[in-house]
């Protein structure tokens, strides 16, 4: 197998590459929502880097969210595209989850029974999930991935007496963190692992593909975790004029 | 290529329709895909971008897949993509150029982003297989009123545009004060059919002296004091005389302006383009005033004036032609000008 996997969902982009040998090849962006600019660059340099030729490739991925819409957008795009184009199945990787596994190592390091990863939605709101670290390495749920307020989601978790905090939700958040969980033991993840990486990305891909959890390109859809403005205010009777709309 | 034809596939996300097309050296159109979003976004009175760019994304590959599929070629018999990089709504563009990209980088297949009103304008090619430039052009829409002298394939030179509404927004804006709703256009251009276009004088802004130029918000504000009069009287609305007195108060302008400007820059043709070109009346009243020049009117059949990828596919041929092309860093550009 030869998976080639996005992770756009963030402020950077980048892409990786991972092979039967298990070594992951990646490429990351350094500018700021470059996603678009930078998306087939990223997947020629991983894709280089690790000697492999995209014809070779037999799977594709995205992280297909919670994250920035946009960014979200352009990787499950390029996904389904490569995917339609190379005649590949896809692979969907929620962004929390690969956040969550990228921070499983150091959390165990440092004792921790739960991940919590959280995605800063504004507005005292958060995309987010917790985990916990099985013995045989797999990951089980404690709080459902979804939109949380923040407090909300603190509150559900102060059974856990000691988390381990990934995510941008951190840089937004961390005063409230530390005040819902005075007492109890609170770590935070260091800037290396703290946010989207595409390596956390084909990490879990690899034995998804193994497992044949795989979909065709018009399967592979994205993960906002919330609707459309519009949409929602449509729901609750509470369009107005006002809503962002253009002419044609 | 297929039987000695370079084949272009034209890709086109910038608003609310997901097209894709396939064209023969540039002038003919084997597939041409059009998946609108309008029934989605008429809930709403109006385009919604988030939305858009959802649908975009869920629609994209079957849509690219399809006008492969009509077109009865293989993606590996592409020899050139074109994607609209701009102008747009960003969210929406940038559905199409990362679709775009990814398949030319999927297939080594050489990419040119086209600006979306070259293309408006290259919708004539395929249509009229002996149209070459020089030539002025008039491009109205829901975003744009211009009067554009072509010079060459993609080679435009705007020399009048509006200064506020463009013709589009403008239908749209008074459809929904007489109460007709969203879109705007096709329902004035319908009730005008059976309206008295004198019935309501509204005034032709001509701005100054020798310009090119257009304002049509004021007629929002003309048509709102007009309807609040007649009602304040007790007077009943003919929503059909309201329509089509307004319609020609817009389309008067625009029409005499397009053919003033063909005849300072000597130009024997003008070409119509962009979605309000196939508002009838304007069709019509162009014939009619360039026709006392001996200047012709050249025109996109109504679905070629709306946005689609033949367009598109038509402009990237020529692009492509010019020695242009895009590498894999190519970004949307919502605010691209001519
Ligand atoms: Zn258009």
């Amino acid at each position: 197998m030869k998976i080639l996997a996005f992770e756009t969902t963030g402020k950077y982009g980048s892409a990786s590459v991972i092979a039967d040998d298990g070594i992951i090849h990646s490429a990351s962006g350094d500018q700021e929502m470059n996603h678009l600019r930078g998306i087939i660059g990223l997947a020629d340099e991983a894709l280089c880097d690790a000697g492999i030729s995209k014809n070779e490739l037999t799977h594709v991925a995205a992280s297909v969210g919670p994250g920035s819409f946009t960014g979200i957008r352009i990787g499950v795009t390029a996904a389904r595209t490569l995917s339609q184009f190379l005649n590949i199945p896809c692979i969907s990787v929620s962004s929390l989850e690969a956040m969550a596994l990228g921070a499983s190592p150091a959390a165990s390091d440092a004792g921790c029974d739960a991940v919590a990863v959280i995605i800063n939605a504004r507005r005292h709101q958060v995309y987010a999930g917790a985990w916990k670290k099985r013995s045989d390495g797999s990951m089980e749920v404690l709080l459902e991935e979804k939109q949380y307020m923040i407090e909300e989601f603190l509150e559900l978790l102060k059974y856990c007496d000691s988390v381990y905090f990934a995510g941008d939700g951190i840089d937004a958040y961390e005063d409230i963190i530390s005040e819902y969980r005075s007492g109890a033991s609170t770590l935070y993840a260091p800037p290396e692992i703290r946010y989207q990486n595409a390596s956390t990305v084909a990490a879990l891909t690899y034995a998804r593909a193994k497992a044949g959890k795989v979909m065709s390109y018009d399967e592979l859809m994205p993960e906002y975790m919330r609707l459309a403005e519009a949409e929602q205010k449509l729901k609750e009777g509470t369009l107005s004029d006002k809503i962002c709309k253009i002419s044609k | 290529m297929k039987d000695g034809k370079f084949l272009t596939l034209g890709i086109e996300t910038s608003c609310d329709e997901t097209a894709a097309s396939v064209v023969a050296d540039g002038r003919f159109v084997m597939s041409n895909v059009i998946s609108s979003q309008i029934d989605i976004h008429t809930n709403y009175g109006g385009v919604v971008p988030e939305i858009a760019s959802r649908k975009h994304l869920e629609r994209i590959n079957d849509v690219m897949d399809k006008a492969l599929s009509d077109a009865g070629v293989s993606a590996g018999e592409i020899d050139l993509i074109g994607v609209t990089y701009g102008p747009g709504l960003v969210g929406a563009l940038l559905i199409g150029v990362a679709a775009a990209k990814t398949m030319a980088f999927a297939l080594d297949i050489p990419l040119v982003g086209v600006n979306h009103m070259h293309g408006h304008i290259a919708a004539n090619y395929p249509e009229h297989h002996e149209l070459e430039p020089p030539f002025m052009a008039l491009v109205v829409s829901g975003g744009h009123t211009e009067i554009v002298n072509v010079t060459d394939y993609n080679k435009c030179e705007k020399i009048g545009s509006t200064r506020d509404d463009a013709a589009g927004e403008a239908f749209d804006k008074v459809a929904r004060v007489i109460g007709l709703g969203y879109p705007g256009g096709p329902k004035i251009d319908k009730a005008a059919k059976s309206g008295d276009r004198d019935a309501v004088h509204f005034k032709r802004v001509y701005l100054e002296d020798g310009s090119y130029d257009f304002s049509f918000s004021g007629l929002k504000t003309q048509a709102l004091n007009y309807l609040n009069s007649e009602r304040q009287a007790g007077r009943e609305i003919k929503v059909n005389d309201v329509a089509a007195s307004f319609q020609e108060a817009v389309v008067e302008v625009i029409a005499d302006k397009a053919v003033s400007a063909a005849l300072e820059f000597n130009r024997d043709k003008i070409v119509m383009a962009g979605g309000v070109a196939s508002n009838s009346r304007l069709r019509e009243l162009m014939e009619e005033k360039a026709s006392k020049h001996g200047i012709s009117i050249i025109k996109p059949s109504p679905v070629m004036c709306t946005d689609n990828a033949a367009m598109i596919a038509s402009s990237a041929y020529y692009a492509h032609l010019a020695g242009e092309s895009s590498g894999f860093d190519l970004d949307a550009v919502p605010g691209l000008e001519f």
